[in-house]
């Protein structure tokens, strides 16, 4: 009996400590979305609980009024247009650094490691000079082309770990049924590393969602600007409307975490891609 | 005849296809990596505002570096930020995934709920933090009243004593789920057969962690503290602009944010860059550790 509550016993201190944490990860969350839902009084009486009378009036406020509308627009033609790039292109090299024999090909996947050891922060202000240069400031296109740049490295690497695991003989049945070699890639290869390009749309996806650093540096344009620099400009202007921000908030945040809700699994996966190889 | 052109071409076309298959990213990692990382070290020998001619100054740039007060506080404050946020995030995250790597109530609700701030943008912490620490609505400050702690009410932002260890709290609730998540993997993948074993020796729970828990972990533990170590130092603007701006008096300021300002408020690009490139030299030698240690496991297979 005295021994097995001395078993219980850490066990429930263990339990209530980690309830701590979980409950301070995820109530500010939901207040988050809690808040987006209160009327400006509201906001400052009822500090902790739910919203009584759902102000539902806030998101058209932001959507419209804060032109939260075309900030999410912006934000999804750069990330969706990054993704369209960087998988193919960062699959085509991968599969070529993993399954072909050429000339030089060492080479060219210790060049693209580099990328690895040169973090964005450092390239940030460089970069501005440079698309500066190209005539690639306040465009998305420019944006996109930095992001897709900046993925290679990781990109790459990621991929051939995915490409090395499939069976050698895989190339030679294709040829056999007529395929030529980019035709075996495309059908053969791609289909069997799918979770590898699934890696790289959840863990690009959720960066250049979220991203913050270069967008800052090459946009200023009002009308060109992504979802989380309209949201800093927000917080940075004194009088706030603090419902309506924390809605603004919510629409950055909401379709991220639904995201991470339905695929859970699939999502922790991928954005611990860059530290435990796929 | 017909046919001999034709099977040149098509081992002319295999010859090339994998060049050609690496053509675009080698192109596009030039351009927007290699040549800007290039650039950078070359504006750091100029006198440049971003727009006129550029001048040279030979090391005129690093040397201001080095005689910059406010730079060398950014430095401090960095590292100070850097060791605390490593130590704090490995050895909670480490705690929480030694507990819930096991049977544990309610664990997959634990586990989803402690990571879900990985999916948040900075941006959105942020904003969000910047609401929980208000001096006066705050989160915070009405939890302390609530359990009768008005006496530790502070400026939690605008208070240069304490405003440095606020930026480090919100860096590590954004991370913690992320850094569990890898050592959780990694506790996975340690044999039982070896508690098995220092169970029969009697050895107890701490002694099992110690002694078989921890030096299993070795590169799973070397991999997260580089990790955090690099985060630190070359991505910690987005949190300090959003909290602070580097302030209250510099208190706050960072590596980056004291890049930016002066790249982009004193308009001093070749100081700037210089900045730029010794904190490149910096945390080279944490991505070139991490490199080789994946490179290793990647080996093995």
């Amino acid at each position: 009996m005295e021994h097995r509550i001395k078993k219980k016993l850490p066990q429930a201190v263990w339990f209530l400590i980690v309830l701590v944490f979980f409950l301070l990860t995820v109530y500010p969350v939901i207040w988050m979305f809690c808040g987006s839902l209160k009327g400006p009084n509201e906001f400052y009486t009822n500090v902790w609980g739910l919203p009584t009378d759902p102000q539902w009036q806030n998101f058209a406020d932001v959507w419209k009024n804060g032109a939260m509308g075309e900030k999410f627009c912006n934000s999804l033609i750069v990330t969706l247009g990054s993704l369209l790039l960087l998988i193919p292109i960062n699959s085509c090299a991968a599969y070529a650094i993993g399954r072909l024999r050429f000339r030089g090909r060492r080479l060219i996947y210790g060049f693209l490691l580099m990328g690895i050891m040169i973090p964005s922060g450092v390239l940030g202000i460089p970069t501005f000079t440079v698309a500066l240069r190209m005539g690639l400031n306040n465009t998305h296109l420019g944006l996109i082309l930095i992001y897709v740049g900046q993925s290679i490295a990781m990109g790459v690497f990621i991929m051939r770990s995915f490409f090395i695991s499939l069976p050698k003989e895989l190339e030679e049945a294709a040829m056999i049924d007529g395929c030529t070699p980019f035709g075996s890639f495309l059908r053969v290869i791609l289909p069997l590393a799918s979770p590898g390009v699934m890696t790289q749309i959840i863990f690009n996806g959720l960066t250049i969602w979220n991203e913050y650093f270069m967008a800052n540096i090459m946009l200023t344009k009002a009308e060109k600007l992504t979802l989380p620099l309209s949201i800093a400009n927000f917080v940075g202007q004194h009088t706030t409307n603090y419902p309506v921000l924390f809605a603004a908030l919510t629409i950055v945040t909401l379709p991220v975490v639904i995201t991470y809700v339905l695929a859970q699994k699939g999502f922790i996966e991928g954005v611990s891609a860059g530290a435990v190889k796929g | 005849m017909t046919k001999l052109p034709r099977i040149s071409k098509s081992t002319l076309h295999r010859r090339a296809f994998p060049y050609l298959m690496c053509l675009p990213a080698v192109i596009l990692f030039t351009l927007f990596v290699i040549l800007p990382f290039v650039e950078g070290c070359r504006v750091s020998f100029f006198k440049w505002d971003g727009f006129s001619n550029m001048k040279w100054v030979g090391l005129k740039n690093y040397a201001n570096v080095m005689h910059d007060d406010v730079f060398w506080l950014a430095m401090k404050n960095t590292f100070v930020y850097a060791i605390l946020v490593t130590v704090m995030k490995n050895v909670i995250a480490l705690a929480l995934a030694y507990v819930l790597a096991r049977k544990f109530p309610l664990r997959t609700l634990f586990r989803t709920g402690i990571y879900m701030p990985v999916t948040l943008s900075y941006v959105v912490i942020g904003a969000l933090w910047t609401w929980i620490y208000n001096p006066t609505f705050g989160l915070l400050n009405a939890l302390l009243k609530a359990l009768g702690l008005e006496h530790l009410i502070v400026g939690w932002l605008s208070d240069s004593r304490v405003a440095l260890y606020s930026v480090v709290a919100v860096d590590v609730w954004k991370w913690i789920g992320y850094h569990m998540v890898l050592y959780l993997a990694g506790l996975q993948a340690i044999s039982q057969d070896l508690y098995e074993a220092a169970a029969l020796d009697g050895a107890n729970g701490w002694q099992k962690f110690v002694n078989i828990t921890i030096p299993q972990l070795n590169s799973t533990i070397v991999v997260n503290v580089l990790m955090s170590l690099t985060g630190a130092f070359a991505s910690n603007f987005d949190i300090v602009n959003i909290l602070t701006g580097g302030g209250p008096m510099h208190a706050t300021e960072v590596s980056l944010t004291y890049i930016m300002t002066t790249a982009f408020k004193y308009n001093s690009m070749g100081k700037a860059n210089a900045m730029s490139m010794i904190l490149f030299l910096l945390v080279f030698l944490f991505g070139f550790a991490q490199l080789r240690i994946m490179s290793r496991e990647d080996a093995y297979e």
